[in-house]
């Protein structure tokens, strides 16, 4: 940096990130404290502990390999050449946006003074990391290993959410220039992933002890502190502050970057480099949260869990596009996906008696893959990429945004790398006999020798005299 | 160890050498350790989580018998 303005617009822009970052801080704090609400009051500390150790889990391995594969795989690989070598394969060679610079061992993944952003947009994709893998937590809680959350967590966390940004949220993805993916805050990239891998595991995990009666009637196992959990959904809905803006590139010249002779454009962008701004997503992100709550009370018949999630759910169903939305579409499109979202956990539960203890298939899956699927025909026309647009299929170029593309993408993101890994890895995990506790232990309750080393302390003291 | 010994002499130089961490060029030995910890917690994890799911399950708790040893503190 050897001028003001290129120092103030690099240094400004790694604040941005590392601001989003501790914001999105919060929205673990809020899982953790959502599940230990809805969870029972014997599984508690082992519930808090088994979303807790993710933090580290898929930090370490998002360094190790996690940011290498976003970097490696926008061209399939195979499926679309790359714009920035004009080759299919891995993206590993010496161009600028290559995952050669990503691996473990490179000196940009460190303190470098050449470098003030690599370490802070790193930390905002691990935030989504962790966030996926949070996703997945709260559905399998009581009844799954702390060793098989783990590694299903590295699984979502750093390697099947992170091969979905590459192909479906990265400038060069091949989904964008085939399909015409458009998926601006992660309907599709985070939530709908997220959910069709909790529900891969849950089809093997099976049901908690008592959930269904002997005649397949499914019984409420409610929020078991649910000031906790409305908490952990508000520290949740102030962490998406954070998640929205780490989804921007705050400031941009995009005249240069689009090849517009003379034009110079300053803005900010979403992670696919296309002109929006921070203030229209935040009326967007407000609306959509609105909408989400108003037709989460209604349908829910006002219960507070229910709204709650519904108004993450209305924001996670606009999320696609709400970088384009009209406010009142936006609101529209998150009661829709409530709306969705809510029918579809019931049925699915009673039909398939699966046991989704916190909604998270619903609320992040289904209201994701809905926002998909409506952003296709909202959306239907809108370039995928400011790069360049051309047809449908060409592989070469961007397709712009189409309903089709964006099913097809919703299959790719829910089934194809969320479900179907989900629910072999979680095989693997009952083969060896190591996802689920024993049934003694989940009757008994997971936090029973600690409740009883606790009372044992509690006696020795209260009897002490000195 | 230092990769700098004097800030006004790296700084000055014709290209600034932008890694400052120490022990520059050790990185490949670094991710070895890092991998070894990390696969290494997994075992540790999984061997005293086995060993306590089967001495829990050896008890054979009721449902409810959590509750007698639910503390005032």
């Amino acid at each position: 940096m050897t001028d003001q303005l290129g120092a103030l617009t690099t240094i400004f822009t790694e604040f941005y990130y590392w601001i989003t970052v501790v914001l999105m801080f919060l929205i673990h704090v809020g899982f953790c404290m959502y599940e230990v609400g809805a969870s029972r009051y014997k599984h508690h500390q082992h519930t808090l502990m088994k979303n807790t150790m993710l933090i580290p889990l898929v930090t370490v391995t998002w360094f190790l390999f996690g940011w290498w594969i976003y970097w490696a795989f926008p061209t399939g690989p195979g499926l679309a050449p790359s714009i920035m070598n004009e080759s299919a394969a891995l993206i590993t060679d010496e161009s600028a946006f290559s995952a050669k610079w990503y691996v473990p061992s490179s000196d940009l993944m460190a303190v470098n003074l050449g470098d003030h952003i690599s370490g802070v947009f790193w930390a905002a994709f691990l935030l989504f990391s962790w966030t996926a893998a949070s996703i997945v937590s709260g559905a399998v809680i009581e009844r799954i290993t702390t060793f098989a959350f783990g590694i299903l967590a590295i699984a979502i966390g750093s390697v099947f959410w992170t091969i979905d940004a590459a192909w479906g949220w990265h400038f060069d993805g091949w989904m964008l220039k085939l399909l015409g993916y458009h998926d601006a805050y992660a309907s599709g990239v985070i939530h709908a992933v997220a959910g069709g891998f909790a529900l891969g595991i849950l089809i093997v995990l099976g049901p908690r002890i008592g959930k269904f009666s002997s005649s397949g009637e499914p019984r409420n196992i409610g929020p078991r502190n649910p000031w906790l959990v409305t908490i952990g959904l508000f520290l949740i809905y102030t962490g998406f502050w954070g998640f929205y803006a780490a989804c921007n590139i705050p400031i941009f010249d995009l005249g240069p970057e689009y090849g517009m002779e003379g034009v110079t454009y300053w803005t900010a962008t979403n992670i696919y480099v296309t002109p929006t701004t921070l203030s229209g997503i935040t009326m967007n992100f407000l609306m959509s949260l609105s909408g989400g709550l108003l037709a989460g009370y209604l349908i829910s018949g006002k219960d507070p869990f229910w709204t709650y999630s519904s108004g993450l759910a209305g924001i996670i169903c606009a999320s696609a596009g709400n970088d384009l939305y009209h406010p009142i579409q936006s609101m529209i499109i998150a009661m829709i996906g409530v709306v969705v979202a809510y029918k579809l956990h019931y049925w699915v539960e009673r039909k398939f008696k699966i046991d989704d203890a916190v909604g998270a298939v619903a609320v992040h899956g289904y209201a994701g893959v809905a926002g998909l699927i409506i952003c296709g025909f909202v959306l239907n026309g809108y370039p995928s990429s400011g790069y360049s647009v051309g047809a449908m299929w060409v592989g070469t170029d961007y397709a712009p945004i189409n309903p089709l593309g964006m099913f097809i993408g919703a299959i790719i993101m829910f089934v194809i790398l969320g479900l179907i890994p989900g629910w072999i890895i979680a095989k693997i995990l009952h083969g060896m006999g190591k996802l689920r506790i024993p049934r003694e232990v989940e009757i008994a309750g997971l936090d029973y020798d600690m409740l009883e080393a606790s009372k044992n302390d509690e006696k020795a003291v209260s009897s002490a005299t000195r | 160890m230092a990769t700098v010994n004097n800030w006004i002499d790296h700084l000055s130089a014709a290209e600034v050498q932008g890694a400052v961490y120490p022990g520059v060029g050790t990185e490949g030995v670094l991710v070895i350790i890092a991998v070894i910890l990390w696969i290494g917690w997994h075992v540790l994890q999984n061997n005293a989580e086995s060993k306590h799911m089967d001495e829990m399950a050896r008890k054979r708790h009721s449902a409810n018998d959590h509750k007698s040893n639910i503390t005032d503190w």
